[in-house]
C-alpha cells in the first residue's frame, strides 16, 4: 500500500510539473531540456558480477520522464523494474524509484559550441522490495549531488562530473557505505550532421567508482567498500526528436575490500522521445 | 466599361500584392550554442508555437535559423530572443529578409 502511494505520488509530480540534449551513457551531463520540452525514455540495463563464492546477474528496465521547467531546470523521474539473481536465488520487481533536478547555473554559447555547468540532485526512494533475496531495493532513502561540465560541439564533446552519493540506514539496520564517482569523457561526431540528418556521436568514458564500507547495526562490514574504475565506449545516435544511445563499462582496475564479487561488464541501452 | 473594371483590379492588385511584399516574411536568426540536431529540436519547436510562423529551417553548419513568416505576419526580434533563450541558446544576430 505504501509503494502504491509512492507511484501515485511522483504520477503526480510527473502531471503537475509541466528537449533534448546529448549527454554521456553512463555519466550524466550537464545539459538541460528546453523549457517546456518533455523526454520519454525507456532503458534496458544490464549487470554482471562474480567472485568470492558469488555469481550475480541484474536486469532491469526503466521508464524515465523528464520536463525542461525553464531553460536552465530540469526535472525528471525514474521507475525500474529488476530482475535480480544471486547464485540460486532469484527477486523480481520494482527497484527503487529515483526524483532528479538539474539546474544549469552556467552557460556560455559561442558559434556551434555550448559549455554548461550544472548541480545535479537526485533523491532515491525506498520503494523497491527490501525483503526479497536478493533485494531489489535498498530499503533506505538516499541522496546524491553533484557537480557537471560539458562542452558540446559540432565535432568534439567532453563531460566532467563529480557526485556523492549518501546512503542512509536500510532494512536489517544495513546501511550501504556512501560513494564517490568521477566521471571524464570525451566525444566525437564522425560526421557532421545537418540538421535533418541521422546523427551519431561516438562517447568514451573514465568512470570511477569508491564506495565506503557498509555498517551492519553500527559495525563495519569487512568485506565491503573499494574502488573500481571503467572504462566504457558508447554511441549517441539521433534523428531529429529520437534517439538511442547504447555503452557497455569494462572494468579495467579495482581495489575492493576483503572478498567482494567485482564487475564483469554492465550494459546499457535506451531508447528516448523528445516532445 | 468591362476594360476600366479589369484595369482598376490589376492596379488594386499589383498595389495590394506590393503592399504585402514591402513586409519582411523571412528572417534569419544567428544561434551561438547549436551544436547537435537532436538538441536543436526544442529551438524548433519553440520556434514553430510562435504565432504566424510558417515554417523554418536549421542549418547547423552556419549556424543560423530561416524562419518563414505566414503572410501579413511579423517576427519581432525580442519575440525571436526570448523563444530561442527559452530553448537554452543565444541570438547573436536577427536579419530580416525580403
Amino acid at each position: 500500500m505504501r509503494h502504491v502511494g509512492i507511484l501515485a505520488a511522483v504520477a503526480i509530480l510527473a502531471l503537475t510539473t509541466p528537449a533534448a540534449a546529448h549527454e554521456p551513457i553512463f555519466a550524466p551531463g550537464a545539459h538541460v531540456h528546453s523549457k517546456g520540452s518533455h523526454e520519454v525514455s525507456l532503458g534496458y540495463h544490464r549487470e554482471r558480477a562474480g567472485g568470492a563464492g558469488e555469481n550475480e546477474t541484474e536486469n532491469e528496465l526503466s521508464l524515465e520522464y523528464e520536463y525542461g521547467v525553464s531553460a536552465d531546470l530540469t526535472v525528471g523521474v525514474e521507475i525500474p523494474f529488476k530482475d535480480k539473481t544471486v547464485n540460486a536465488n532469484g527477486s523480481t520487481g520494482f527497484g527503487d524509484i529515483q526524483l532528479a533536478a538539474k539546474y544549469r547555473y552556467l552557460r556560455i554559447d559561442t558559434p556551434g559550441t555550448q559549455y554548461s555547468t550544472a548541480l545535479l540532485f537526485r533523491a532515491k526512494l525506498s520503494t523497491g522490495d527490501d525483503d526479497s533475496n536478493p533485494r531489489l531495493g535498498s530499503g533506505s532513502a538516499d541522496f546524491v549531488g553533484g557537480l557537471l561540465h560539458d562542452l558540446e560541439s559540432r565535432r568534439w564533446y567532453y563531460n566532467f562530473a563529480a557526485r556523492y552519493r549518501l546512503n542512509t540506514q536500510g532494512g536489517g539496520n544495513l546501511e550501504k557505505g556512501d560513494k564517490v564517482f568521477l566521471d571524464i569523457v570525451g566525444g566525437v561526431r564522425p560526421v557532421l550532421s545537418e540538421y535533418r540528418d541521422a546523427d551519431t556521436v561516438l562517447f568514451f568514458e573514465l568512470n570511477w567508482e569508491r564506495a565506503a564500507r557498509d555498517s551492519l547495526a553500527g559495525a563495519d562490514v569487512t568485506d565491503s567498500g573499494g574502488w573500481e574504475l571503467f572504462l566504457s565506449p558508447g554511441i549517441f545516435w539521433t534523428y531529429r526528436n529520437y534517439a538511442v544511445t547504447s555503452g557497455l563499462q569494462i572494468p579495467v582496475a579495482e581495489n575492493l575490500n576483503g572478498a567482494q564479487p567485482t564487475s564483469d561488464y554492465r550494459f546499457k541501452l535506451m531508447g528516448k522521445y523528445a516532445f | 466599361m468591362r476594360a476600366f473594371f479589369l484595369a482598376v483590379f490589376l492596379v488594386t492588385a499589383v498595389a495590394w500584392s506590393g503592399a504585402v511584399l514591402a513586409v519582411s516574411h523571412v528572417y534569419r536568426l544567428y544561434v551561438d550554442g547549436l551544436a547537435c540536431p537532436f538538441c536543436a529540436y526544442g529551438v524548433e519547436k519553440n520556434i514553430l508555437a510562435l504565432k504566424g510562423v510558417e515554417k523554418l529551417d536549421i542549418d547547423m553548419e552556419g549556424g543560423f535559423i530561416t524562419v518563414v513568416m505566414e503572410t501579413g505576419s511579423v517576427l519581432k526580434e525580442e519575440t525571436a530572443r526570448r523563444a530561442v533563450g527559452d530553448s537554452g541558446f543565444t541570438l547573436r544576430r536577427f536579419e530580416a529578409h525580403k
